[in-house]
Protein backbone atom coordinates (compact mmCIF):
# COMPACT_ATOMS: atom_id res chain seq x y z
CA UNK A 1 0.00 0.00 0.00
CA UNK A 2 1.38 3.36 -0.98
CA UNK A 3 2.05 5.71 1.84
CA UNK A 4 -0.10 8.87 1.77
CA UNK A 5 2.02 11.64 0.27
CA UNK A 6 1.33 14.13 3.01
CA UNK A 7 1.91 12.59 6.39
CA UNK A 8 -0.18 14.08 9.17
CA UNK A 9 2.78 14.36 11.54
CA UNK A 10 4.16 17.86 11.71
CA UNK A 11 5.19 18.82 8.20
CA UNK A 12 7.09 21.82 9.56
CA UNK A 13 9.37 19.79 11.80
CA UNK A 14 12.87 21.12 11.09
CA UNK A 15 14.30 17.64 11.44
CA UNK A 16 12.20 16.23 8.67
CA UNK A 17 14.53 15.45 5.76
CA UNK A 18 11.55 15.92 3.44
CA UNK A 19 11.28 19.57 4.42
CA UNK A 20 14.88 20.31 3.45
CA UNK A 21 14.34 18.50 0.18
CA UNK A 22 11.22 20.54 -0.58
CA UNK A 23 12.97 23.78 0.28
CA UNK A 24 15.62 22.97 -2.29
CA UNK A 25 13.15 22.03 -5.01
CA UNK A 26 11.02 25.12 -4.42
CA UNK A 27 14.09 27.35 -4.36
CA UNK A 28 15.23 25.87 -7.66
CA UNK A 29 11.82 26.54 -9.14
CA UNK A 30 12.00 30.17 -8.02
CA UNK A 31 15.47 30.59 -9.50
CA UNK A 32 14.25 29.15 -12.79
CA UNK A 33 11.29 31.51 -12.85
CA UNK A 34 13.68 34.43 -12.41
CA UNK A 35 15.88 33.20 -15.24
CA UNK A 36 12.86 33.08 -17.52
CA UNK A 37 11.45 36.44 -16.62
CA UNK A 38 13.58 38.84 -14.63
CA UNK A 39 10.79 41.37 -14.08
CA UNK A 40 7.83 39.09 -13.47
CA UNK A 41 9.73 36.18 -11.92
CA UNK A 42 8.96 34.61 -8.58
CA UNK A 43 5.85 32.74 -7.62
CA UNK A 44 2.90 32.79 -5.29
CA UNK A 45 2.01 29.88 -3.04
CA UNK A 46 -0.70 28.98 -5.55
CA UNK A 47 1.82 29.00 -8.45
CA UNK A 48 4.21 26.69 -6.62
CA UNK A 49 1.39 24.40 -5.56
CA UNK A 50 0.11 24.20 -9.14
CA UNK A 51 3.60 23.61 -10.49
CA UNK A 52 4.17 20.54 -8.32
CA UNK A 53 0.62 19.20 -8.58
CA UNK A 54 1.61 16.97 -11.47
CA UNK A 55 4.95 15.73 -10.13
CA UNK A 56 4.48 15.27 -6.42
CA UNK A 57 1.55 15.59 -4.11
CA UNK A 58 2.26 18.50 -1.82
CA UNK A 59 -0.46 20.07 0.27
CA UNK A 60 -1.11 23.76 -0.18
CA UNK A 61 -0.30 24.37 3.48
CA UNK A 62 3.01 22.57 3.08
CA UNK A 63 3.97 24.93 0.26
CA UNK A 64 3.10 27.82 2.58
CA UNK A 65 5.33 26.39 5.26
CA UNK A 66 8.21 25.84 2.85
CA UNK A 67 8.05 29.40 1.53
CA UNK A 68 7.76 30.75 5.05
CA UNK A 69 10.85 28.83 6.13
CA UNK A 70 12.81 30.07 3.09
CA UNK A 71 11.69 33.57 3.93
CA UNK A 72 12.87 33.26 7.53
CA UNK A 73 16.25 32.10 6.22
CA UNK A 74 16.39 35.25 4.09
CA UNK A 75 16.64 33.16 0.94
CA UNK A 76 13.43 34.63 -0.49
CA UNK A 77 11.72 37.99 -0.23
CA UNK A 78 8.02 38.57 -0.74
CA UNK A 79 6.08 41.37 -2.31
CA UNK A 80 2.34 42.00 -2.54
CA UNK A 81 0.76 40.67 -5.70
CA UNK A 82 -2.91 41.55 -5.59
CA UNK A 83 -4.27 39.71 -2.55
CA UNK A 84 -1.43 37.20 -2.40
CA UNK A 85 2.30 37.30 -1.71
CA UNK A 86 4.72 36.80 -4.55
CA UNK A 87 7.96 35.14 -3.44
CA UNK A 88 11.22 35.89 -5.21
CA UNK A 89 14.74 34.61 -4.52
CA UNK A 90 16.63 37.22 -2.52
CA UNK A 91 19.67 36.54 -4.68
CA UNK A 92 20.94 34.29 -7.45
CA UNK A 93 22.37 30.92 -6.60
CA UNK A 94 25.78 32.13 -7.78
CA UNK A 95 25.72 35.17 -5.49
CA UNK A 96 24.61 33.09 -2.50
CA UNK A 97 27.35 30.55 -3.19
CA UNK A 98 29.96 33.30 -3.43
CA UNK A 99 28.73 34.84 -0.17
CA UNK A 100 28.86 31.45 1.54
CA UNK A 101 32.41 30.87 0.33
CA UNK A 102 33.45 34.29 1.62
CA UNK A 103 31.85 33.72 4.99
CA UNK A 104 33.55 30.41 5.55
CA UNK A 105 36.97 31.63 4.44
CA UNK A 106 37.07 35.09 5.94
CA UNK A 107 37.04 34.26 9.62
CA UNK A 108 40.46 35.25 10.81
CA UNK A 109 40.48 34.65 14.54
CA UNK A 110 39.88 31.33 16.18
CA UNK A 111 36.31 31.98 17.20
CA UNK A 112 33.33 29.71 17.52
CA UNK A 113 32.28 30.75 14.06
CA UNK A 114 35.47 29.40 12.64
CA UNK A 115 35.23 26.35 14.85
CA UNK A 116 31.81 25.47 13.50
CA UNK A 117 33.27 24.10 10.28
CA UNK A 118 36.40 22.03 9.99
CA UNK A 119 38.33 23.18 6.94
CA UNK A 120 40.81 21.00 5.14
CA UNK A 121 43.25 23.87 5.14
CA UNK A 122 43.30 27.33 6.60
CA UNK A 123 45.42 28.73 3.78
CA UNK A 124 49.12 29.39 3.54
CA UNK A 125 51.21 32.52 3.02
CA UNK A 126 53.41 32.84 -0.04
CA UNK A 127 56.51 32.47 2.15
CA UNK A 128 55.15 29.18 3.43
CA UNK A 129 54.45 27.97 -0.08
CA UNK A 130 58.15 27.78 -0.88
CA UNK A 131 58.76 25.68 2.25
CA UNK A 132 55.84 23.46 1.35
CA UNK A 133 57.20 22.78 -2.10
CA UNK A 134 60.60 21.94 -0.64
CA UNK A 135 59.04 19.54 1.85
CA UNK A 136 57.01 17.90 -0.88
CA UNK A 137 60.13 17.44 -3.02
CA UNK A 138 61.77 15.80 -0.01
CA UNK A 139 58.91 13.31 0.36
CA UNK A 140 58.95 12.69 -3.38
CA UNK A 141 62.69 12.03 -3.38
CA UNK A 142 62.34 9.38 -0.72
CA UNK A 143 59.51 7.74 -2.58
CA UNK A 144 56.51 6.04 -0.98
CA UNK B 1 48.57 23.59 43.76
CA UNK B 2 48.44 20.72 41.34
CA UNK B 3 45.79 22.48 39.32
CA UNK B 4 48.03 25.52 38.99
CA UNK B 5 50.96 23.33 37.98
CA UNK B 6 48.98 21.56 35.28
CA UNK B 7 47.22 24.67 34.07
CA UNK B 8 50.21 26.89 33.43
CA UNK B 9 53.70 25.50 32.85
CA UNK B 10 52.89 22.04 31.56
CA UNK B 11 50.98 23.24 28.50
CA UNK B 12 53.55 25.96 28.04
CA UNK B 13 56.31 23.37 27.78
CA UNK B 14 54.30 20.89 25.78
CA UNK B 15 53.16 23.29 23.10
CA UNK B 16 56.81 23.81 22.25
CA UNK B 17 57.65 20.15 21.74
CA UNK B 18 57.11 19.85 18.02
CA UNK B 19 58.31 16.30 17.79
CA UNK B 20 55.12 15.02 19.47
CA UNK B 21 53.13 16.22 16.49
CA UNK B 22 54.34 13.17 14.65
CA UNK B 23 52.16 11.06 16.89
CA UNK B 24 49.04 13.21 17.00
CA UNK B 25 46.75 10.63 18.56
CA UNK B 26 49.03 10.08 21.54
CA UNK B 27 49.72 13.82 21.82
CA UNK B 28 46.00 14.52 21.94
CA UNK B 29 45.59 11.88 24.65
CA UNK B 30 48.24 13.70 26.70
CA UNK B 31 46.52 17.05 26.16
CA UNK B 32 43.20 15.63 27.27
CA UNK B 33 44.82 14.04 30.30
CA UNK B 34 46.48 17.33 31.27
CA UNK B 35 43.20 19.19 30.88
CA UNK B 36 41.06 16.65 32.70
CA UNK B 37 43.70 16.33 35.42
CA UNK B 38 43.82 20.09 35.92
CA UNK B 39 40.04 20.34 36.01
CA UNK B 40 39.75 17.44 38.44
CA UNK B 41 42.33 19.03 40.72
CA UNK B 42 40.62 22.39 40.54
CA UNK B 43 37.15 21.01 41.15
CA UNK B 44 38.33 18.52 43.74
CA UNK B 45 40.41 20.94 45.79
CA UNK B 46 37.53 22.01 48.03
CA UNK B 47 36.01 18.57 48.72
CA UNK B 48 39.47 17.07 49.32
CA UNK B 49 40.43 19.83 51.73
CA UNK B 50 37.11 19.40 53.51
CA UNK B 51 37.79 15.70 53.97
CA UNK B 52 41.23 16.43 55.41
CA UNK B 53 40.02 19.19 57.68
CA UNK B 54 37.14 17.16 59.11
CA UNK B 55 39.63 14.68 60.52
CA UNK B 56 41.49 17.49 62.26
CA UNK B 57 41.15 18.09 66.02
CA UNK B 58 39.88 21.62 65.52
CA UNK B 59 38.18 21.85 62.10
CA UNK B 60 37.00 25.40 62.69
CA UNK B 61 40.58 26.70 62.63
CA UNK B 62 40.78 26.03 58.89
CA UNK B 63 37.58 27.81 57.98
CA UNK B 64 39.42 30.54 56.04
CA UNK B 65 41.37 28.14 53.84
CA UNK B 66 38.28 26.06 53.26
CA UNK B 67 36.14 28.96 52.13
CA UNK B 68 38.83 30.18 49.74
CA UNK B 69 39.15 26.72 48.18
CA UNK B 70 35.39 26.27 48.15
CA UNK B 71 34.91 29.56 46.35
CA UNK B 72 37.63 28.62 43.85
CA UNK B 73 36.20 25.21 43.03
CA UNK B 74 32.66 26.58 42.91
CA UNK B 75 33.64 29.38 40.58
CA UNK B 76 35.46 26.97 38.25
CA UNK B 77 32.43 24.70 38.14
CA UNK B 78 30.09 27.59 37.40
CA UNK B 79 32.31 28.92 34.65
CA UNK B 80 32.58 25.49 33.04
CA UNK B 81 28.81 25.07 32.99
CA UNK B 82 28.22 28.52 31.51
CA UNK B 83 30.97 28.11 28.92
CA UNK B 84 29.81 24.62 27.96
CA UNK B 85 26.29 25.82 27.46
CA UNK B 86 27.29 28.87 25.44
CA UNK B 87 29.81 27.19 23.16
CA UNK B 88 27.62 24.15 22.58
CA UNK B 89 24.52 26.11 21.69
CA UNK B 90 26.42 28.55 19.47
CA UNK B 91 28.09 25.75 17.50
CA UNK B 92 24.87 23.82 17.02
CA UNK B 93 23.04 26.86 15.66
CA UNK B 94 25.85 27.85 13.29
CA UNK B 95 26.22 24.31 11.97
CA UNK B 96 22.53 23.73 11.46
CA UNK B 97 22.14 27.02 9.58
CA UNK B 98 25.13 26.29 7.41
CA UNK B 99 23.99 22.75 6.68
CA UNK B 100 20.53 23.91 5.63
CA UNK B 101 22.00 26.64 3.44
CA UNK B 102 24.47 24.31 1.73
CA UNK B 103 21.72 21.76 1.15
CA UNK B 104 19.81 24.38 -0.82
CA UNK B 105 22.54 26.15 -2.78
CA UNK B 106 24.98 23.30 -3.49
CA UNK B 107 24.74 20.33 -5.84
CA UNK B 108 23.97 17.08 -4.11
CA UNK B 109 26.56 14.44 -4.82
CA UNK B 110 26.22 10.97 -3.34
CA UNK B 111 25.29 10.79 0.32
CA UNK B 112 26.29 13.77 2.38
CA UNK B 113 28.72 15.27 -0.11
CA UNK B 114 27.80 18.73 -1.40
CA UNK B 115 29.50 20.60 -4.23
CA UNK B 116 29.51 24.39 -4.30
CA UNK B 117 29.57 25.91 -7.79
CA UNK B 118 32.46 28.26 -7.21
CA UNK B 119 35.89 28.54 -8.87
CA UNK B 120 37.80 29.08 -5.60
CA UNK B 121 39.03 25.83 -4.09
CA UNK B 122 37.71 24.92 -0.66
CA UNK B 123 36.99 21.78 1.31
CA UNK B 124 35.44 21.45 4.73
CA UNK B 125 32.99 19.48 6.75
CA UNK B 126 29.99 20.54 8.79
CA UNK B 127 30.08 18.24 11.82
CA UNK B 128 27.05 17.13 13.77
CA UNK B 129 24.49 14.36 13.88
CA UNK B 130 23.60 15.04 10.27
CA UNK B 131 27.02 15.97 8.89
CA UNK B 132 27.95 17.33 5.47
CA UNK B 133 31.11 17.23 3.42
CA UNK B 134 31.51 20.31 1.26
CA UNK B 135 33.91 20.90 -1.63
CA UNK B 136 33.87 23.41 -4.45
CA UNK B 137 34.23 23.13 -8.21
CA UNK B 138 37.56 24.91 -7.76
CA UNK B 139 38.81 21.95 -5.72
CA UNK B 140 37.53 19.43 -8.26
CA UNK B 141 39.17 21.19 -11.20
CA UNK B 142 42.49 21.85 -9.50
CA UNK B 143 43.16 18.52 -7.82
CA UNK B 144 43.82 15.09 -9.30
CA UNK B 145 41.60 12.14 -8.53
CA UNK B 146 43.91 10.85 -5.79
CA UNK B 147 44.29 14.27 -4.23
CA UNK B 148 40.52 14.68 -4.06
CA UNK B 149 40.33 11.24 -2.48
CA UNK B 150 42.87 12.40 0.11
CA UNK B 151 40.86 15.52 0.93
CA UNK B 152 37.66 13.51 1.29
CA UNK B 153 39.38 10.87 3.43
CA UNK B 154 40.70 13.65 5.66
CA UNK B 155 37.27 15.23 6.12
CA UNK B 156 35.52 11.89 6.55
CA UNK B 157 37.90 11.00 9.34
CA UNK B 158 36.96 14.28 11.09
CA UNK B 159 33.32 13.27 10.91
CA UNK B 160 33.81 9.61 11.77
CA UNK B 161 36.00 10.24 14.81
CA UNK B 162 33.92 13.26 15.89
CA UNK B 163 36.99 15.50 16.08
CA UNK B 164 34.58 18.38 16.48
CA UNK B 165 33.65 17.12 19.97
CA UNK B 166 37.32 17.11 20.95
CA UNK B 167 37.70 20.66 19.66
CA UNK B 168 34.52 21.63 21.48
CA UNK B 169 35.81 20.20 24.76
CA UNK B 170 39.04 22.18 24.58
CA UNK B 171 37.15 25.31 23.55
CA UNK B 172 34.76 25.00 26.48
CA UNK B 173 37.65 24.73 28.93
CA UNK B 174 39.52 27.52 27.16
CA UNK B 175 36.59 29.89 27.42
CA UNK B 176 35.83 28.89 31.00
CA UNK B 177 39.27 30.07 32.10
CA UNK B 178 39.84 33.69 33.04
CA UNK B 179 41.50 35.71 30.28
CA UNK B 180 44.91 35.62 31.99
CA UNK B 181 45.04 31.84 32.12
CA UNK B 182 43.87 31.17 28.57
CA UNK B 183 46.52 29.65 26.36
CA UNK B 184 45.84 30.46 22.71
CA UNK B 185 48.92 28.49 21.67
CA UNK B 186 47.39 25.39 23.24
CA UNK B 187 44.24 25.80 21.18
CA UNK B 188 46.36 26.25 18.05
CA UNK B 189 48.38 23.16 18.89
CA UNK B 190 45.30 21.03 19.53
CA UNK B 191 43.83 22.19 16.25
CA UNK B 192 47.03 21.29 14.44
CA UNK B 193 47.13 17.86 16.09
CA UNK B 194 43.55 17.16 15.01
CA UNK B 195 44.41 18.11 11.44
CA UNK B 196 47.53 15.95 11.55
CA UNK B 197 45.41 13.08 12.84
CA UNK B 198 43.00 13.43 9.91
CA UNK B 199 45.97 13.68 7.54
CA UNK B 200 47.12 10.36 8.95
CA UNK B 201 43.77 8.83 8.03
CA UNK B 202 44.16 10.19 4.49
CA UNK B 203 47.67 8.75 4.27
CA UNK B 204 46.33 5.33 5.22
CA UNK B 205 43.71 5.48 2.48
CA UNK B 206 45.51 7.09 -0.43
CA UNK B 207 49.16 7.40 0.58
CA UNK B 208 51.55 10.05 1.74
CA UNK B 209 52.30 11.56 -1.66
CA UNK B 210 48.71 12.30 -2.61
CA UNK B 211 47.96 13.73 0.83
CA UNK B 212 50.99 16.02 0.70
CA UNK B 213 50.19 17.06 -2.86
CA UNK B 214 46.58 17.84 -1.90
CA UNK B 215 47.84 20.04 0.94
CA UNK B 216 50.12 21.88 -1.44
CA UNK B 217 47.51 22.22 -4.16
CA UNK B 218 44.97 23.73 -1.79
CA UNK B 219 47.44 26.01 -0.04
CA UNK B 220 48.15 27.68 -3.37
CA UNK B 221 44.76 29.31 -3.06
CA UNK B 222 45.89 32.01 -0.66
CA UNK B 223 42.87 33.12 1.33
CA UNK B 224 42.66 36.67 2.70
CA UNK B 225 43.61 35.44 6.17
CA UNK B 226 46.80 33.87 4.87
CA UNK B 227 47.72 37.12 3.20
CA UNK B 228 47.38 38.76 6.58
CA UNK B 229 49.99 36.37 7.94
CA UNK B 230 47.76 34.52 10.38
CA UNK B 231 49.33 31.30 11.58
CA UNK B 232 48.32 28.45 9.32
CA UNK B 233 48.69 24.74 9.73
CA UNK B 234 49.98 23.99 6.22
CA UNK B 235 53.74 24.02 6.92
CA UNK B 236 53.77 22.03 10.17
CA UNK B 237 51.41 19.45 8.66
CA UNK B 238 53.59 18.85 5.64
CA UNK B 239 56.59 18.64 7.97
CA UNK B 240 54.77 15.95 9.92
CA UNK B 241 54.00 14.11 6.68
CA UNK B 242 57.64 14.35 5.61
CA UNK B 243 58.95 13.11 8.96
CA UNK B 244 56.52 10.21 9.23
CA UNK B 245 55.09 8.77 12.43
CA UNK B 246 57.10 8.39 15.62
CA UNK B 247 58.29 4.93 16.67
CA UNK B 248 55.67 2.93 18.54
CA UNK B 249 57.74 3.00 21.72
CA UNK B 250 57.52 6.77 21.88
CA UNK B 251 53.76 6.76 21.39
CA UNK B 252 53.42 4.10 24.07
CA UNK B 253 55.45 6.27 26.46
CA UNK B 254 53.19 9.21 25.64
CA UNK B 255 50.08 7.18 26.44
CA UNK B 256 51.75 6.11 29.67
CA UNK B 257 52.44 9.72 30.52
CA UNK B 258 48.79 10.58 29.83
CA UNK B 259 47.65 7.81 32.17
CA UNK B 260 50.05 9.01 34.85
CA UNK B 261 48.73 12.55 34.55
CA UNK B 262 45.23 11.25 35.22
CA UNK B 263 46.41 9.02 38.05
CA UNK B 264 47.96 11.87 40.05
CA UNK B 265 44.75 13.72 40.97
CA UNK B 266 43.03 10.39 41.65
CA UNK B 267 45.85 9.38 43.99
CA UNK B 268 45.74 12.72 45.79
CA UNK B 269 41.97 12.42 46.19
CA UNK B 270 42.30 8.87 47.51
CA UNK B 271 44.90 10.03 49.99
CA UNK B 272 42.76 12.91 51.23
CA UNK B 273 39.71 10.74 51.99
CA UNK B 274 41.78 7.87 53.33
Amino acid sequence: MARPPLSPRSPSSPRSPRMGDLERVVMEHLWESMAQDEAEGGATVRDVHAKFAGEREIAYTTVMTVLDRLSRKDLVTRVRDGRAWRYRPSDTREALTAATMRNTLDEIDVTNRRLALLHFLDGASSAELADLKAALAEIEARGS
Amino acid sequence: MLAALLAVPVPWLMARQRVFRRSPRAALAVWQAVTVGALASGLGAAPAALAVVLRDERPMAHLGTLSVLGAGSGLLLARLIVSGHRVGRHLRVLRRRHRELVDIIARHADGRLRVLAHPAPTAYCVPGLSPRLVISDGTLSRLTHDEIAAVLAHERSHLRARHDLLMEFFTVVHEALPQRLRRTEVMAEVRLLIEALADGAAVKEVGRMSTARALLALSGSATPEAALGAATTASPRIEVLAAGPLPRVVSALMYGYAAALLAVPVAVAAWSVR
